[in-house]
């Protein structure tokens, strides 16, 4: 046990910057752009779905099924490899790019399904009120509908982010850089694979963690204003 | 002032109206009675297209809401290729029509009925519609839940509307090059102002920085009468307005429905309180099985019912 603390703290002082500057940094990024692209695209997702324009919902239903029903993996794997045999000249793309566009489109799946059910859970009533003032479509989604979907959406959205935190440890599998990616080149350079382990499985549960408490707290000032 | 012709409405399978048709007068007050589940609800909401009637018209002041119904105009029955072929086969042009009327025969698809036919529906469109978003803002209407908008405050409940759709207006204006002497600015004041007016009205204006969450039902409810009445409607809808309400909170509502209907305002009541009914109404609708079964005014109603199923009703209710 003890060699086991210190092998740690060896590790740590030797390999710090490893685990720190770049897989941390380069998880929170990736999971960073990830939801932020998601959020767009999910937004944009989520309207099409919504809209009045049937192939395109047919199209956007049949992709968000697709990616709820396949694992990130399999998904990753068709972004990295098989869609560059096919498109010769995504080959041109560093591998970080192809692994942050699949990830995106994925959390935007997910992300489109949180707004669209945050949408449909706000009260009907309210859409028919505002309706029956007269006022047009737009205007009840954005200064009525929209206000309170918010309110639904964005814990939801939270949970999201820690998910897709975690869910990026799958991209180490490209050695793009991430948590886990580090924790690879660490155990290659150190053959001690249990330290390594233990401290990547520490900074994974202090993100999230952190994440969750902060959200926590977001969420109850949300329900005060 | 309204003119429901002959309105169907199903869902899915379900038919909730079986052929309606009802006339509100300028400044007259309407009651819809009858057991729920009867269509009173789906009627009202159809009058503000909430609903979209499935066959049938609404006419505001002579303008159409609906979509045409070619069943309703014998001239755009006469177009069409199936008239043609009863005619054809040797049927008279009256009895073509009842025919096509009494078994549905017009094919709803585009341009199955001939272009004379598809010109003539465009062009008794073109020549009526008014469009149902600007219609309701002349058509009040006051829910079962209030359905006051949580995120906002009373205030902005009230204003919401006034101000969105008057600036809509004045931009529509200026882009046409209309002179105008108003600004985003004076229609929110304005509509701020008649916010005011109306809270203090109800004895509510301490309440107008409040939210809706923090408001009893009966606040509620006539925030939700005076933030339609913010509009300056033609004519008003209630759909149950007190029937979600705590029995002590039923009276302020009813009270301020009745000094509506006392200052002249026309209004469509769905209601189960057969006292305000009789009281307020000039004509009482029984609404039944998806038809108007009995109207007449709330003496004839209520002291002399024909109908044997509205007998049942009031022996129940009273």
């Amino acid at each position: 046990m003890e060699t086991f603390i210190s092998n740690i703290i060896r590790i740590m002082s030797h390999y710090g910057h490893v685990f720190l500057l770049e897989g941390v940094a380069y998880t929170l990024l990736l999971s960073l752009i990830a939801v932020a692209g998601g959020s767009v695209l999910g937004a944009l997702f989520a309207f099409g779905k919504r809209g009045k324009i049937a192939p395109l919902r047919i199209l956007i239903n049949a992709l968000v099924e697709i990616v709820r029903g396949t694992p990130l993996l399999l998904q990753l794997y068709a972004g990295v490899f098989i869609l560059p045999r096919l498109i010769p000249a995504l080959n041109e793309l560093p591998d970080i790019v192809s692994v942050s566009v699949v990830l995106i489109i994925n959390s935007a799946a997910y992300v489109s399904e949180v707004i669209r059910s945050g949408i449909q859970a706000v009260d009907i009533g309210q859409t028919e009120a505002a309706r029956s003032l007269g006022l047009s479509e737009r205007t009840t989604m954005w200064n009525v509908v929209l206000p309170q979907a918010v309110k639904n959406i964005l814990p939801a959205l939270g949970n999201e982010f820690i998910t897709v935190i975690k869910e990026t440890s799958l991209a180490s599998t490209f050695y793009v850089g991430d948590l886990m990616t580090s924790y690879l080149k660490v155990r290659g350079n150190t053959f001690l694979t249990l330290e390594c382990l233990t401290i990547v499985g520490i900074l994974y549960f202090i993100l999230t963690f952190t994440l969750s408490k902060l959200l926590a707290a977001a969420e109850r000032r949300m329900k005060h204003a | 002032m309204l003119d429901i012709c002959n309105i169907y409405k199903d869902f899915g399978s379900l038919k909730v109206l079986k052929g309606v048709s009802a006339h509100v007068e300028k400044g007259e007050v309407i009651s819809l009675i009858g057991v729920s589940g009867s269509g009173k609800s789906t009627l009202l909401r159809c009058m503000n297209l909430l609903e979209t009637p499935t066959f049938g018209e609404v006419w505001m002041e002579g303008k159409l809401l609906t979509q045409p119904d070619p069943y309703l105009h014998p001239e755009i029955i006469r177009a069409s290729k199936t008239f043609e072929k009863l005619k054809a086969a040797g049927l008279a042009d009256e009895d073509a029509i009842q025919k096509i009327k009494k078994e549905d025969l017009l094919h709803e698809k585009h341009g199955a009925e001939g272009k004379e036919y598809v010109r003539l529906m465009k062009e008794f469109y073109a020549a009526n519609h008014l469009d149902a978003n600007l219609a309701r803002q002349k058509m009040g209407m006051v829910f079962q839940q209030f359905n006051l908008f949580n995120n906002l405050s009373v205030k902005d409940n009230i204003t919401l509307a006034p101000v969105k759709i008057g600036t809509a207006k004045l931009k529509q204006a200026l882009r046409e090059g209309q002179k105008t002497t108003e600004t985003k600015e004076s229609i929110k004041a304005a509509a701020e102002k008649k916010a005011m007016e109306l809270l203090t009205r109800i004895g509510l204006a301490d309440k107008a920085d409040s939210f809706p969450a923090s408001l009893s039902g009966g606040q509620k409810q006539r925030i939700a009468i005076i933030r339609a009445l913010a509009m300056e409607p033609d004519v008003m809808l209630f759909d149950e307005p007190t029937s979600a309400l705590d029995p002590e909170m039923v009276g302020e509502v009813l009270d301020l429905i009745k000094e509506l209907a006392k200052s002249g305002m026309t209004m469509v009541v769905v209601t189960h309180e057969m006292g305000f009914a009789r009281e307020v109404s000039d004509r009482v609708l029984f609404v039944d099985e998806g038809y108007i079964k009995e109207e007449g005014t709330p003496e004839e109603i209520f002291r002399n019912p024909k109908d044997a199923r509205l007998k049942d009703f009031l022996s129940k209710v009273l």
